[in-house]
């Protein structure tokens, strides 16, 4: 059962999309979309299911796990809130001229095609399918970001293609090394990349090579996953998407890079001991946060002050992940699902806010409560969550990495930590509370608020909240498991 | 034929590719980068063809063959014809001198010999100097990659990293799964693709210069 | 070529057979360009011509010249003929006395191009300034890589005297070549036009302001003078194509016959020149003489490739 459903997951997407590309209409193509990823949201659920009941089960290149199942539950939630979303965003992003009415379906079939390739990503075993894979998302979205057809987005698509690209040939270099290290020690043809068969041999690869490997991995998907200082990208490509592709790239896209990272951090731990990658990741999550806040702080536009944060907390999970043990790794995972939530939300309700407005300049965006009091409520909300407040989902997954960073003596990683989340709490608290609250610009349209956007957006909001207040003990089940997957 | 011979001719081959990629890196005009780094996939596809027949891997052979056609001869074709098609003729003058350029590059060959030296027992499972030359190959890439102020410019620095990717990987003992092989260079074409696309569609709104392409910021 | 020592006598005949080669070798490039150019050209021994000819006229000399000027020419034509004591031409193996090696015949190569420039100084023309400005300027770009180049091979055979380098080599020349020789070789072909004064680094054709380095240092000298100068040139020109083919062709007969064997050795010898002569003048005839500050650029490439090959070597 559970072998069928891994070939027939990256199978739906790619069939909706074929079968958006069937209709011109818009009406008809929203729902393809969101009865595609309803189904594909019912699969995995079944298969999360028998995962949990069953363990782990593999079919030729492909592979779940309960890593993996975190990633992929994350994935399509987000895949079904973005349809949900695109419905009504979609209809005034047409009336305003945003998106032209003849490409639509070339539109939701890109998506799809970009949905598809992540769901292999998760579940590619082999870590060369897992490249291609990526690879193949790189393609997708590019076109994705460029989608608007004007001149910045084609910049910051042509940026996103060239940097993803360099960054992912040098993973695919430390892919090569790593598995020349396994075939050193005599696994054969497809062994040599499949995952769970280097693992059961990693405690005796060469610790040298597989030191290398690891670097060049971490520099090339640190890149896709926007770590600083390969970040450079992130915030062009982010901000110049259309807004329901921004949330799937914050949201997931990111995150899935961060899931190669971490394959190969288990097979460098298992083989140079644990130290090695933990110091590694927490460079480079230490970087991360230090160089996005100042540009967090100094920002006028909306998108990018977003993308911003995508880095910063992605610094965070490779934190996380570098102070290590259960704490840690459970947090940092936890932090994959609670900010994916999140970040996909805050776009949301900034795209509504800049589709009302006109404007991605935040100076320009005052009194959104007045206008919009759901919508800009939900962005508060959001705002808020990002920055660390309870009892939202992002404090508990923050405290669990502090919590871990302290058991493990890191003090000066902690304090620098501490210093940045409180100025961008006050930066963040800065720009939002100037966007809702006050008069309203004239240029503000003062029509009510669609109910589709509403409606993802408050899906997403709950499961905020939900992991908030208390975490279920499924996920718990399931988060505890990935971790040991992890740690070892 | 002998893992003695193997290993020469590996090595003579990799000293080959290292200069068609001087040549990438000290290029002046862009059709000089193009005729480079098809000679560069050439010399990949003859490399594929040699370990083909010292270790009877078939998988090679089919490498060695989408190698000659697809980046020896159709990848360059297209990038020819929209060079030809943007009408570039003047020499672009690279982002840092070519002096230094070159510096780096020598560096960067330095460097990447000292790497693979110290990583000593893996090069029993890797047939000679393709190791580092794999690394420098790469790196290099990069590096044209890093200082190609035309679009093109970078897309050849792609090619070139992805020939040092792939040189490296063939000579790995063992040898890629064939599905992996041919996934890459379906990926690799697929970017060829998009970005010649994007690079017209750019020009049609801006110059194609990248360096003019800075308006986002901060 | 014949491996074993090169006694007093052969190395006094293999001297003086490079010094009356040389202006062979530039007639021969003459003719080659003319042709490639669908021109008859002068013939090929144009250039002894042209000796003979200065060294029948007087001397002219500037005021501002001191004597130093008179000795000049003297001086480079000894170091350049010296320098041509040490290729090996007939057969490749070590002088029976210690005699210098590679390094010796790159430094008196540099010294003969000191000298010139010194000369070029001292008659105080504003041609002769620009001229020795202008080569000092390329010399740092082309005797580094010259040494490297030596170096890479020499790092195999374990020794820099030419003649031990080539017998080392033997005659299994193209399977010999270790990867670096590619690099090695590639260099050397980069450096023939700058170590010659070709395109496209000099012009040796015209004496105008706008193209000459070497030219431009000749212009005071007249009479004998510049007639030792001019055999200087040619004498480095086949010096450098002789320590090309040391390094990189050490091929020919290999019996031990005598008189046969020096004439098979000499042929040998003469063809690889004539194959390189050949390459220096397609070289001239296809491209355009850069300009002087994108001529760093062009010695980059080879300095690049010596260095890599170097680094092939000892890494």
């Amino acid at each position: 059962m559970t072998e069928t459903l891994l070939w027939v997951l990256p199978l739906v997407p790619t069939v909706t999309a074929l079968l958006m590309l069937t209709t011109r209409d818009r009406r008809i193509l929203s729902a393809i979309d969101v009865c595609g990823s309803a189904i594909l949201l019912a699969l995995t659920l079944v298969l999360a299911r028998e995962v949990a009941k069953g363990g782990p089960s593999a079919l030729g290149l492909l592979r779940i796990d309960d890593l993996g199942l975190v990633f992929l539950l994350l994935l399509v939630v987000l895949t079904l809130a973005v349809s949900i979303y695109t419905v009504g965003w979609l209809k005034q992003a047409v009336a305003v001229g945003n998106m032209r009415a003849e490409s639509l379906r070339s539109y939701f079939a890109l998506v799809h095609l970009f949905v598809a390739t992540m769901v292999v990503t998760v579940l590619a075993d082999n870590l060369g399918v897992l490249w291609i894979a990526m690879e193949g998302t790189t393609i997708t979205s590019a076109v994705l970001i460029g989608y608007h057809g004007h001149q910045h987005g084609l910049e910051a698509a042509w940026k996103y293609i060239i940097v993803t690209t360099i960054g992912i040939s040098f993973g695919l270099f430390g892919t090569v090394l790593v598995s020349a290290a396994a075939a050193a020690h005599g696994a054969v043809g497809a062994d040599a990349m499949s995952w769970s068969a280097i693992m059961k041999i990693a405690p005796m690869l060469n610790p040298g090579i597989v030191r290398i490997g690891f670097i060049f991995v971490m520099v090339g998907y640190g890149t896709k996953a926007g770590l600083a200082p390969m970040h450079l990208w992130l915030p062009d490509a982010h901000s110049q998407a259309p807004t329901p592709v921004s949330a799937l790239l914050s949201g997931v896209l990111i995150k899935c890079a961060l899931l190669g990272i971490i394959r190969f951090q288990t097979i460098a731990a298992a083989a140079c001991g644990p130290a090695f990658p933990a110091e590694v990741l927490l460079v480079f999550g230490l970087t991360s946060v230090v160089v996005a806040t100042p540009f967090i702080l100094a920002q006028n536009d909306l998108k990018r002050l977003l993308g911003y944060h995508s880095v910063e907390h992605v610094g965070i999970v490779a934190l996380g992940l570098g102070f290590g043990g259960t704490i840690g790794t459970y947090g940092a995972l936890l932090h994959v699902v609670n900010h994916g939530v999140t970040k996909a939300l805050a776009f949301f309700a900034a795209g509504k806010a800049i589709a009302r407005y006109g404007t991605r300049d935040m100076r320009v965006i005052r009194g959104l409560l007045a206008v919009a009091p759901i919508g800009a409520t939900l962005l508060m909300l959001a705002a808020l969550s990002l920055a660390g407040v309870p009892p939202f989902s992002i404090f508990v997954s923050e405290l669990m990495i502090l919590r871990a960073g302290i058991g493990q003596g890191h003090w000066v990683a902690i304090a620098i930590f501490l210093a940045m989340v409180v100025v961008i709490f006050a930066g963040l608290l800065h720009h939002v509370g100037a966007m809702a609250f006050g008069e309203p610009t004239e240029t503000a349209t003062r029509e009510p608020e669609a109910w589709s956007p509403l409606l993802g957006m408050m899906l997403l909001a709950a499961i905020m909240i939900l992991l908030g207040l208390t975490i279920p003990a499924s996920i718990d089940g399931l988060l505890r498991r990935a971790t040991e997957i992890v740690v070892g | 034929m002998s893992a003695e011979t193997v290993r020469t001719i590996i090595d003579d081959l990799g000293a080959l590719l290292l200069f068609t990629m001087i040549l990438i890196l000290a290029a002046g005009q862009i059709y000089r980068a193009i005729y480079a780094v098809a000679a560069q996939s050439l010399l990949i596809a003859i490399a594929a063809a040699v370990l083909a027949t010292a270790t009877g891997n078939t998988d090679l052979w089919v490498i060695a063959g989408i190698t000659l056609t697809v980046k020896t001869i159709v990848l360059p074709w297209v990038l020819h014809r929209v060079v030809r098609r943007m009408n570039v003729r003047r020499e672009v003058e690279p982002v840092i001198p070519v002096a230094a350029t070159l510096a780096l590059a020598v560096m960067v060959v330095v460097m990447s010999f000292h790497l693979s030296a110290t990583l000593g027992p893996v090069n029993q499972a890797i047939t000679g100097n393709a190791l580092p030359v794999g690394i420098a190959l790469t790196l290099l890439g990069v590096l044209v990659m890093a200082t190609g102020k035309t679009a093109l410019n970078q897309m050849v620095g792609l090619f070139a990293s992805e020939n040092g990717i792939f040189f490296t990987a063939m000579a790995v003992t063992q040898g890629m799964p064939l599905i992996i092989e041919i996934g890459v260079i379906l990926d690799v074409i697929l970017a060829v693709l998009v970005m010649a696309i994007m690079v017209l569609r750019v020009r049609s709104t801006v110059d194609a210069d990248i360096a003019g392409l800075d308006r986002l910021r901060g | 070529m014949m491996t074993g020592e090169r006694s007093l006598g052969l190395l006094l005949f293999e001297m003086t057979f490079l010094v009356l080669l040389g202006p062979l070798v530039t007639g021969i490039i003459q003719k080659i360009k003319a042709r490639i150019q669908c021109r008859q050209g002068a013939g090929v021994l144009q250039p002894y011509r042209d000796l003979a000819k200065l060294f029948r006229k007087g001397t002219v000399q500037a005021d501002t010249a001191s004597g130093l000027f008179r000795l000049i020419p003297v001086l480079v034509l000894a170091a350049t003929v010296a320098a041509g004591a040490l290729i090996p031409v007939v057969r490749a193996g070590p002088p029976s006395f210690p005699l210098g090696d590679a390094l010796l015949l790159l430094g008196l190569l540099a010294l003969a191009r000191f000298l010139t420039a010194v000369g070029a100084l001292d008659a105080g023309g504003a041609f002769g300034g620009m001229g020795a400005s202008r080569e000092m300027t390329l010399a740092p770009l082309v005797e580094p890589v010259l040494m490297m180049v030596v170096f890479s091979t020499a790092v195999a055979a374990g020794t820099t005297e030419l003649g031990a380098l080539a017998a080392q080599r033997g005659t299994s020349w193209v399977l010999a070549w270790h990867a670096a020789d590619f690099l090695g070789f590639a260099a050397m072909l980069v450096l023939l036009p700058a170590e010659t004064g070709r395109i496209p680094v000099d012009n040796p054709d015209t004496h105008l302001e706008l193209t000459m380095l070497h030219e431009g240092m000749l212009l005071e000298h007249s009479g004998p003078g510049l007639g030792c100068m001019l055999l200087a040139s040619h004498t480095r020109q086949i010096v450098t194509l002789g320590l090309v083919s040391a390094l990189f062709f050490p091929i020919g007969p290999a019996n031990g016959a005598d008189a046969a064997g020096l004439l098979l050795g000499v042929g040998a010898f003469a063809a690889k020149i004539l194959v390189l002569a050949s390459y220096l003048a397609l070289v001239e005839s296809s491209y355009a003489k850069l300009r002087l500050f994108r001529v760093p650029q062009f010695l980059g490439i080879g300095f690049v490739c010596a260095l890599t090959a170097l680094a092939l070597r000892i890494l």
